[in-house]
């Protein structure tokens, strides 16, 4: 295949636009955007409430400097400052960018695009589509992108990162369609294959292919991730599926109560409520069901997120896609009743170690959106700042790839390489004897992370969780791929699925262990509090010769001093 | 008692399909029912009307019903489009009271107005849930027990189901159950909730066509005796296009094709000649 | 408030899943398997597939991704019908069985079949991009992010409903037209070149409406409303189907294309005698050659029959249509006057 000059992996909101900007930077380069799913399936879509920019149209009185701020305070002040501002100032040429290319915004009646209170926000700066933000947003940058004419390889999944001394050749990948490995030779290579939260499984509100895949490429080719062990968990998943009720549905007025009738917020958040920031709220209703008061049920305990008091017209007007999930999925019209919710594993801050461009620390590398870490979420990432996370950031990482592609020599991935990738993935196609199954390995991860290195989390459960991870990855080997048709084999690609969550899941639990503090989504009960001392700074996880080696990176200070973060 | 109606005079039934009124008028009385005509409505607008011209569809519409108004009746058709067409002309009125004035103020002239009083519905409906199956069971003659009968609803009585809302629009009963009364047998039919491609017949022929073949092969295949529909457009296609579809799908068969009124009419004891059966193309 | 159903202990059924299978590399043709499992209420039918992959077959093929409605990927027939997988309760399609205890679940319709219960969607993908289903913006590049375009709540609902849309292909496997001819531009992109076309910060309208006036475009739409029934957001596609028919007539006029001229004739004959001369509405909308060439053979045989329709003139008007052609003619002076201020 003729080499790329630019390879971008996966087709989420931060593949697609650094597509788009790639192109738009220099249009005579040759790029193609991988993706495993049709880009529109992906976990983009998935983000209903919206994307921060300080657009002032709601508060006259929003400035950036607030929403760089409000995102400092949030990350626990583990985000890199200078970053946080590239994130803040660009959020408001952003959107209006979106906004001109087409993206349906809900609209304010003086006609400008409209902006809602959001957890964490001193003011209503969250742009939206009724709950259909990320959606939206995902539809018109991939219609931007059929416009402008991008190169999709659809339904093909990543393996490997072809790397020869410092910098890289290109990607090796599957055609699912056909079961051939490909070599993809280019210039530069772009990861935006979104989070790793779905190794939580069943306790998780990702997309089931939220596996981490260029986390666990960019790993194994011995680029560092950073600070994995911060993994938010929303605080609203539904009871039964772990699928999300946006915190719209709180923007909106939504109350949590406990089984004794009371708004317990006020315990936690007295100022705030129900819109205090994520972790906190996850927190507050973790206690609440381990101190006894939530709700119980044969599908476990729960809380009420109650909208019954904002009557039938604003829910059907606002919230309409929240109204038809929890009646599809768990049988409850919240017109009628409180919808039953607990916490879930939602989005992951951790991700591949990146600067303020996009850059890793291979040549013609880069990694934007989820899949990366810059960092801008530090400790904890507040809602709206995800969407715009990926769009700023791919952005970036496509019009850097796109200004430094000319400097690197294009690569040549030997034929060796692409055959030993296929010989790895047919290895368990004919494994005979005592074989494991890849679902319930998959399960049984997901249970120990969120017993072990969830919400809470103390030294002896984590190192459990190290042990339950290592013996998972043993068993992996076992595994069988009975599926043994080359044409979409959907079994194979789960299996290589559950390998990089298995492969991350060490990482995220060295990370526990070693931080001995607690800071945004990082709760350690035996080091209940910040300790900024020994621990503010970054951890940076690194494969050197099969083992997980931990490192550390300095917080990129600027105006904001330390404070004690309280809502 | 009689049940008294307004009757619409749908324009194919008035040229192509004149079998249709006939045998209503034959048996109608037998049923305890009694259709006014109503000589002065005009044509709906087929599907087409309302995106041509959104304001004058209410109007010929609202005109129409108001007709029946004016005689304190519900308004009853005989064709899926007519009905379809109108009943959205009426939800429209309905929802808007500026239209609903200013066409008032139109009608005005002609002496009528349109209040929203009357109901639109389909002969079908009439038959099923007016007259009623027991009192239809009684009234057979010569019940239609040794035929197999595929029921070919049409789009028109069953989608949107916004706007007609009597059955369920992917898997309707009605018809199902006006056969079965009549002593026949309906068959488990695919395509009994599907297009029959008549409204695009002379845009897309050939994809029209298609259609039709689907629906006219899968009663074949079945081993049915004969189609039965509840709408005179599907007729037109099914009976009238049959030999060009089939052949355009390279299928060496013939299925015939009733109205349900023609149905209705032989289970009460009509002949097939008074009916005017003899009017179809596939006997 | 309804009290909460959670306290009982929790009942399961016996469902067998009849499922359509096909992997290119060895069959000849497709068959069905079946599965019995035991499901509980409040499962969904990709949750069902998924523990049958899981537990029972694991080759059993099928897209699945976020699992919650809004990646469109797990589109299938199931019982007949197309749907989301992953919004559909089992117990409720099971009331609806046909055959006790079975739901026979089939790849969607009208795009190529790749293995099981995948199918291609490359199709759609080129038809979106032929259609230009994108929004063409009137903001250079090279201006854009800097301020934005104003846009009424009025206009915002125009569209709205219709970014709801998935492209999880359902109304594509519904569609009547689509069966019959594969070129057919397909309700989910008549919707989407609906919902760029109503944008007025779009600037491609009158392109994207001259190639959906085509063959094969949103003239051929018959009319059967089994994409808006289908539809798993609840979009109606009609309107959007029948806005642009609108638009087409207002814009291009009544004369542009055979589905314009033979929606007009309509409105001409509904005018001039309140009923349709049907013996003329294959002149009007195909013109004369076509007419013979195609509908002669036919007529001759319905002509026999006493079938044909009566020529123009036998055709009575309506009763009173004296009247009633006042109320027309008046009727479209408020058109246009209405055109007249809107435009201003």
């Amino acid at each position: 295949m003729k080499p790329f000059d630019i390879v971008i992996v996966g087709g989420g909101g931060a593949g697609l636009y650094a597509a788009m900007e790639a192109m738009k930077t220099n249009p005579a380069l040759n790029i193609a955007v991988l993706s495993k799913v049709y880009p529109n399936r992906s976990h983009t879509s998935a983000a209903q409430g919206g994307a921060n920019a300080a657009l002032a149209n709601k508060a006259k009185d929003d400035t950036v400097e607030m929403h760089i701020f409000d995102t400092i305070k949030g990350s626990d002040y583990l985000a890199d400052q200078d970053a946080v501002e590239v994130l803040c100032s660009e959020a408001p040429k952003i959107i209006r960018e979106l906004e001109n290319m087409g993206t349906p915004w809900s609209r304010l009646p003086d006609n400008t695009i409209a902006q809602r209170p959001f957890g964490g926000a001193g003011r209503p700066r969250c742009c939206y589509c009724a709950d259909k933000t990320g959606h939206t947003i995902l539809q018109t940058l991939y219609e931007q992108c059929l416009k402008k004419g991008v190169i999709f390889f659809n339904e093909y999944f990543a393996l490997n990162l072809s790397v020869h001394g410092s910098r890289s050749r290109g990607l090796v990948a599957m055609n699912m369609k056909t079961g051939k490995v490909e070599a993809f030779p280019a210039r530069t290579v772009i990861f935006a294959t979104g989070g790793y939260a779905k190794m939580y499984w069943n306790r998780s509100s990702n997309a089931a292919g939220n596996t981490g895949d260029g986390q666990a490429i960019a790993f194994r080719a011995g680029i560092p991730l950073k600070d994995m062990e911060f993994v938010q968990f929303h605080p609203t998943g539904l009871r039964k599926s772990g699928l999300l009720v946006t915190e719209g549905a709180r923007g909106e007025g939504g109350y949590l109560i406990n089984k004794d009738g009371e708004r317990f917020m006020s315990r936690y958040a007295p100022e705030k409520m129900e819109l205090g920031p994520r972790d906190l709220v996850s927190r507050s209703l973790e206690t609440e069901i381990l101190q006894g008061r939530g709700f119980d049920s044969p599908a476990g305990k729960y809380i009420h997120l109650d909208l019954t008091h904002l009557g039938a017209d604003l829910i059907k007007s606002r919230l309409p896609q929240i109204r038809e999930m929890t009646m599809n999925f768990e049988g409850v019209d919240p017109i009628e009743e409180p919808i039953p919710v607990r916490p879930t594993a939602h989005y992951s801050m951790g991700g591949i170690d990146t600067d303020n461009f996009g850059r890793t620390v291979i040549d013609g590398v880069y990694a934007a959106g989820e899949c990366a870490c810059v960092s801008v979420h530090g400790a904890n990432r507040l809602g709206g700042n995800s969407l715009l996370d990926i769009l700023v950031f791919g952005r970036i990482a496509g019009h850097t790839a796109a200004e430094e592609a000319g400097r690197f020599q294009p690569g040549a991935i030997p034929e060796e390489e692409v055959n030993a990738q296929l010989e790895e993935i047919r290895g368990g196609m004919h494994a005979s004897g005592h074989y494991e199954r890849y679902g319930a390995l998959r399960e049984e991860l997901g249970q120990t992370l969120a017993l072990n290195v969830g919400i809470y989390r103390e030294a002896n459960q984590i190192r459990q969780g190290i042990k339950d991870v290592a013996e998972l990855r043993e068993r992996f080997k076992k595994v069988r791929v009975f599926d043994s048709s080359d044409v979409f084999n959907t079994n194979l690609l789960q299996v290589l699925e559950l390998k990089n969550m298995l492969d991350l899941a060490g990482t995220v639990a060295a990370g526990a262990l070693a931080r001995q503090e607690s800071r945004g989504s990082h709760t350690r009960t035996d080091f209940p509090t910040r300790d900024d001392e020994k621990w503010h700074k970054h951890t940076l996880a690194t494969l050197v010769d099969g083992t997980i080696t931990l490192g550390e990176k300095p917080v990129t200070m600027g105006r904001h001093e330390l404070q004690e973060r309280t809502y | 008692m009689v049940k008294r109606y307004a009757y619409y005079l749908s324009c194919i039934n008035e040229s192509m399909t004149k079998e249709v009124d006939r045998s209503i008028d034959l048996w109608q009385k037998d049923l305890g029912i009694e259709l006014v005509k109503l000589h002065e409505s005009t044509c709906c607008g087929g599907s087409n009307l309302d995106y041509v011209s959104p304001k004058h569809f209410a109007l010929v519409n609202a005109r129409n019903i108001a007709l029946a108004e004016k005689l304190g009746l519900d308004l009853v058709v005989s064709c899926n489009t007519c009905l379809m067409t109108m009943r959205t002309a009426k939800q429209k009125l309905d929802e808007s009271p500026e239209l609903r004035q200013e066409i008032n103020d139109l009608l005005k002239k002609e002496g009528l107005e349109y209040k929203g009083t009357s109901e639109v519905r389909h002969i079908l409906w009439v038959l099923v849930d007016d007259v009623g199956l027991d009192a239809i069971r009684e009234k057979v003659k010569v019940p239609l027990k040794d035929y197999r009968i595929a029921p070919f609803y049409g789009c028109h009585i069953l989608r949107p189901s916004k706007v007609l809302g009597r059955d369920n629009p992917l898997e309707p009963t009605s018809l199902d159950q006006l056969i079965e009364a009549l002593g026949g047998k309906t068959i488990p039919y695919e395509h009994k909730n599907r297009c029959c491609g008549f409204h695009t017949l002379l845009v897309a022929e050939e994809e029209s066509l298609n259609v039709a073949a689907e629906a006219l092969e899968e009663a074949i295949q079945l081993k049915a005796d004969f189609i039965v529909t509840p709408c005179p457009l599907c007729h037109t296609v099914l009976d009238g296009y049959q030999a060009k579809a089939l052949k355009q799908a390279s299928i060496k068969s013939s299925i015939p094709v009733f109205h349900i009124s023609e149905m209705v009419g032989l289970a009460l004891g009509y002949s097939a000649k008074d009916l005017g059966i003899k009017r179809h193309i596939v006997s | 408030m309804t009290v909460s159903t959670d306290h009982h202990k929790e009942a399961k059924r016996d469902v067998t899943f009849r499922v359509f299978r096909f992997n290119p590399q060895v069959d000849s043709k497709p068959y069905f398997d079946d599965y019995t499992i035991p499901v509980e209420r409040g499962i969904t039918v990709l949750r069902a597939l998924n523990y049958i992959k899981e537990h029972v077959d694991a080759s059993v093929s099928f897209r699945a991704f976020c699992q919650a409605g809004i990646c469109g990927s797990c589109g299938m027939r199931v019982n007949n019908i197309s749907m989301l997988a992953c919004t559909t309760q089992v117990w409720e399609v099971l009331e609806k069985s046909r055959e006790p205890g079975i739901i026979k679940v089939e790849p969607l319709r009208n795009l190529p079949l790749i293995k099981d219960l995948i199918v291609d969607m490359d199709p759609l993908v080129g038809k979106m991009t032929h259609y230009s289903n994108w929004v063409d913006s009137t903001m250079p590049e090279e201006e854009m992010g800097k301020k934005e375009f104003l846009v009424s709540e009025e206009e915002f609902l125009k569209y709205d409903k219709a970014t709801d849309c998935i492209l999880c292909a359902s109304c594509v496997s519904e569609c009547s037209i689509l069966r019959a001819n594969k070129e057919y531009v397909s309700p989910a992109v008549l919707l989407k070149s609906y919902r760029m076309n109503v944008d007025s910060r779009d600037g491609s309208h009158d392109l994207r409406l001259a190639e959906l006036v085509k063959d094969h475009g949103v003239w051929d739409c018959t009319h059967c409303y089994r994409c808006q029934e289908t539809c798993v957001k609840s979009i109606p596609i009609m309107d959007a189907i029948h806005g642009i028919r609108e638009d087409a007539i207002e814009k291009r006029g009544v004369k542009d294309t055979s589905g314009a001229k033979h929606a007009e004739a309509f409105m001409d004959d509904i005018a001039k005698k309140g009923k349709l001369v049907e013996a003329t509405l294959p002149f009007r909308t195909n013109g004369v050659f076509w007419t013979i060439q195609n509908l002669l053979p036919m007529a001759v045989k319905m002509i026999m029959k006493r079938r044909t329709p009566p020529p123009p003139p036998m055709v009575k008007p309506s009763k009173g249509i004296k009247v009633f052609r006042a109320m027309f003619r008046e009727m479209s002076e408020h058109v246009k006057r209405d055109h007249q201020s809107h435009n201003k």
